[in-house]
């Protein structure tokens, strides 16, 4: 069997006296698509940023793509970082640049600064970025304002982003959160499709259960920073689910 | 808009925390009325100290001579050649303040960028300890060369360089360019850090993600505040003029030294013109922005604004233009006779000594600084409050046209006046009253609040532009009279913002007071300048030391005072 690409050994998150993540176990194997599911405040986003390394774990070990966080050399992290794709609820894109730079944002890991500096005042590798955007639909778009770009098609750009990177492991923070239902069900088919047709690694944490149950191999539900379940899709039942958000129906206001 | 008022405050050394919570109203408004009293003790003792009715302040006999200089006012000499020598010494001031500005950019910017909690909070693995200690360095970095006024650094590079265009530009640059790191860093912690902490996420490294993800949101707002500082360094440039690096500022220092009347004034106008210049085309550029950030707070989206694009290739041009003008040759700064100077000049400041008059002597010479900055604070508070209404738009009140027009000649009266007062620097305003005053703490006093006067009552007037116009409104459905609005509805709400102008404004002041010192008005700034004239360079930095200590003590005061004010 492959080196999983995602091996978290018992990982915990605290921020002060809030346990944001406590005993958490996960491994990964690549190609696998998985959803995390979970009511808000589970923890979800944190775990995105464990795995992305933008978010330290307190306890425990993250291995992701081989490298342990914890011990590996700050060049090293920054190697795997560039390997793994973040998509976020809000797009967290730049939106008083072009989409061509937005897009060429994905490479800064691979370009040295000056690069990076001379691509602001000419577009670098403008034939790629046209053919990822072509890609997620939105080939048009190569030079217009992005903030001037409906949700979705901000979604597009930021999946094109990570599209360039070449990743071997996509993460996919809330990813339809804020669009409406048919945009979001559209984003998440591309992104599997996207994933299948390249044989990338999908973590997708979602609030909309039916989506995440829709079409994942496996799903993982988190309750107040613990794994709840981890399952095949095919295995879970639906009073597990049930079970997950229960104590939110129940306290909520 | 409220730039300006929103980049005095940024530039203050001390913040003030967010007030605490607990305590009560009833101990707030007991610490306001300490602090009030305390003011009040504060200016009393001041002005005794500086001399107000002792009777030798005011030099009557040289009242024929002030006379005999306004009346030269109307007739400023205008001969080929003067005019032709103004205008050269009028673009080689100009061009300082650009050079100077360029420089301040980029320490501004790097600075900014080291000096941001942004900067330090990213990375998965540097502890929380590095990270703060990192920030506090970069932070305590800039704090030295932000307390020491253009003229001492002024002072400084004359001796190493001698006269050469470069004193000028590092004059300017370096203590310029620490406060737009400071503000710069403040501006970039402003903006939303998402987008950038999506880029490391991404395996970005850290400079390249500030580049994509937090310049680009920011860049409006830093080059609103490159522009402000620009109209800054255009009066700094003048006045280092006057202690020698040349331009405008230095044949007005020779006119005064000869007394002629007729070239002072055609000095003054260009400067006047100069000063007005970079004045209304920053203000122009700054109220561009502020209407780029109403609108997409509103929600249209901010379009790329023609005018800040055309401002900032004729800039660029101007920097070109500038280095051929002056002649600017940075090589200067690392040769050997540079370096020889410099290190020479090191080692006798090293280590510092105490003047004649013993620690004693320092604190009483801080006691009058302290006192020069107080007097002139509270003088130019009450200038400018007097002048800051008139200046305000008017309202579109229910009043006759004959009243509406009188306003309307008011108004502009007033802001005419405020240029004009802050267009001519501290300095020359000293050198002036000096015709009718004995050189002193006092007449230093009243140049400082003079030029303060310029400064905050266009601060004071902006905020009066910016209250919430719906109270006035409501009590103007009232029934009440316009004076009877003013009383109610302007005083209460505006009195607390100039009360923190006027606290910023002392911090600035208390600065300031070195370049009234210069010319002979007394206090640490005097003894600065008479140390470095004398070679006493060990005097000079105990002297130095003391005139940061003071600047920090004030800095700390008034924030003190504007957080209870809260």
């Amino acid at each position: 069997m492959a080196e999983p690409i995602i091996a978290l050994d018992d990982v915990g998150v605290r921020y002060g006296a809030h346990t944001a993540l406590a005993g958490i176990d996960l491994t990964v194997e690549p190609g696998e698509r998985i959803a995390i599911i979970g009511p808000s405040g589970a923890g979800k986003s944190t775990l995105i940023g464990v795995l992305n390394g933008t978010v330290a774990a307190t306890s425990g070990t993250v291995t992701a793509l081989g490298c342990d966080y914890r011990r590996a050399p700050p060049r090293q992290i920054r190697a795997s970082q560039r390997r793994i794709g973040t998509i976020h609820q809000r797009f967290d894109l730049v939106e008083q640049l072009r989409t061509v730079h937005n897009v060429n944002a994905g490479r800064l890991g691979s370009w040295p600064f000056w690069k990076a500096a001379l691509s602001l005042l000419l577009p670098r590798d403008v034939q790629r970025v046209r053919a990822t955007l072509d890609r997620v639909g939105i080939g048009d778009k190569l030079h217009h304002r992005t903030g001037d770009l409906s949700g979705g098609e901000q979604q597009r750009v930021a999946i094109a982003r990570v599209l360039v990177q070449d990743p071997v492991m996509i993460l996919a923070d809330e990813p339809v959160a804020s669009l409406d239902p048919a945009r979001g069900r559209e984003i998440i088919s591309l992104l599997l499709e996207l994933s299948e047709e390249a044989g990338v690694t999908l973590i997708a944490c979602l609030h909309d259960v039916e989506m995440a149950l829709g079409r994942f191999d496996r799903v993982v539900g988190l309750r107040s920073g613990q794994v709840a379940f981890d399952k095949r899709r095919a295995d879970l039942l639906d009073e597990e689910v049930d079970a997950l958000y229960a104590f939110e129906r129940a306290s909520g206001p | 808009m409220t730039t300006t008022v929103r980049w005095e405050a940024a530039e203050s050394t001390a913040t003030p925390p967010p007030p605490r919570r607990g305590g009560g109203t009833s101990w707030r408004s007991h610490r306001r009325r300490g602090w009030a009293l305390l003011i009040v003790a504060a200016i009393v003792v001041s002005a005794v100290a500086s001399g107000v009715g002792s009777g030798t302040v005011v030099k009557a006999e040289g009242a024929g001579s002030l006379l005999d200089f306004v009346a030269a006012a109307v007739s400023p000499r205008l001969d080929a050649g003067f005019l032709a020598l103004t205008g050269t010494e009028m673009v080689t001031t100009l061009a300082y303040a650009v050079l100077g500005t360029a420089l301040s950019l980029v320490i501004g910017l790097i600075g900014g960028v080291l000096g941001s909690q942004t900067w330090w909070s990213s990375g998965v693995r540097s502890g929380r300890g590095r990270r703060l200690a990192g920030w506090m360095f970069a932070r305590a970095v800039l704090v030295v060369p932000r307390g020491i006024h253009e003229v001492v650094w002024g002072l400084f590079f004359l001796v190493v360089f001698g006269i050469d265009p470069i004193v000028a530009v590092l004059a300017i640059g370096i203590p310029f360019g620490a406060v737009t790191a400071k503000v710069f860093s403040e501006l970039l912690d402003e903006t939303g850090r998402k987008p950038y902490t999506a880029l490391l996420a991404a395996g970005s490294g850290k400079w390249s993600a500030m580049l994509y993800g937090l310049l680009p949101p920011a860049l409006p707002d830093l080059i609103s505040y490159s522009f402000y500082r620009f109209e800054c360094a255009i009066r700094s440039a003048a006045i280092l003029g006057l202690v020698g690096a040349g331009g405008l500022g230095f044949q007005l220092a020779l006119s005064f030294q000869t007394l002629r009347y007729h070239d002072i004034w055609t000095l003054l106008y260009a400067l006047i013109v100069l000063s007005v210049a970079a004045d209304y085309w920053s203000s122009l550029v700054r109220s561009a922005r502020a209407r780029g950030r109403r609108r997409s707070r509103n929600g249209d989206g901010m379009r790329r604004d023609p005018l800040l694009t055309v401002s900032l290739a004729f800039g660029a041009v101007l920097i070109g233009f500038s280095t051929w003008w002056v002649g600017l040759d940075v090589s200067v700064m690392w040769s050997g006779e540079a370096w020889r100077f410099g290190s020479q000049l090191l080692s006798q400041a090293w280590p510092p000594s105490l003047g004649d008059g013993g620690f004693g002597g320092l604190l009483r010479l801080a006691g009058v600084t302290l006192a020069m900055s107080i007097v002139a604070i509270a003088l130019a508070f009450g200038l400018g409050a007097l002048f800051a209404v008139p200046a305000s738009t008017p309202a579109h009140g229910r009043d006759h046209r004959a009243a509406r027009a009188l306003r309307l000649v008011a108004m502009l009266g007033s802001r005419f006046v405020l240029v004009v007062l802050r267009a001519i620097p501290p300095p020359v305003w000293a050198l002036l009253l000096l015709f009718v005053m004995y050189p002193g703490i006092l007449p230093g006093a009243v140049a400082l609040a003079v030029y303060t006067t310029g400064v905050l009552g266009r601060l004071m007037a902006e905020s009066v532009d910016n209250l919430d116009a719906r109270p006035l409104r409501a009590l103007r459905a009232h029934g009440a009279s316009e004076s009877t609005v003013f009383c109610y509805g302007v005083i209460p709400a505006a009195a607390p913002r100039f009360v923190a102008y006027g606290l910023y404004r002392w911090e600035v002041t208390i600065r300031e007071t070195v370049v009234v010192g210069v010319v002979g008005s007394g206090g640490l700034g005097l003894v600065l300048h008479h140390q470095i004239n004398a070679f006493d360079y060990s005097g000079a930095l105990t002297t130095l030391a003391a005139l940061i200590g003071l600047t920090l003590a004030v800095d700390l005061t008034s924030a003190a005072i504007r957080r209870s004010l809260r």
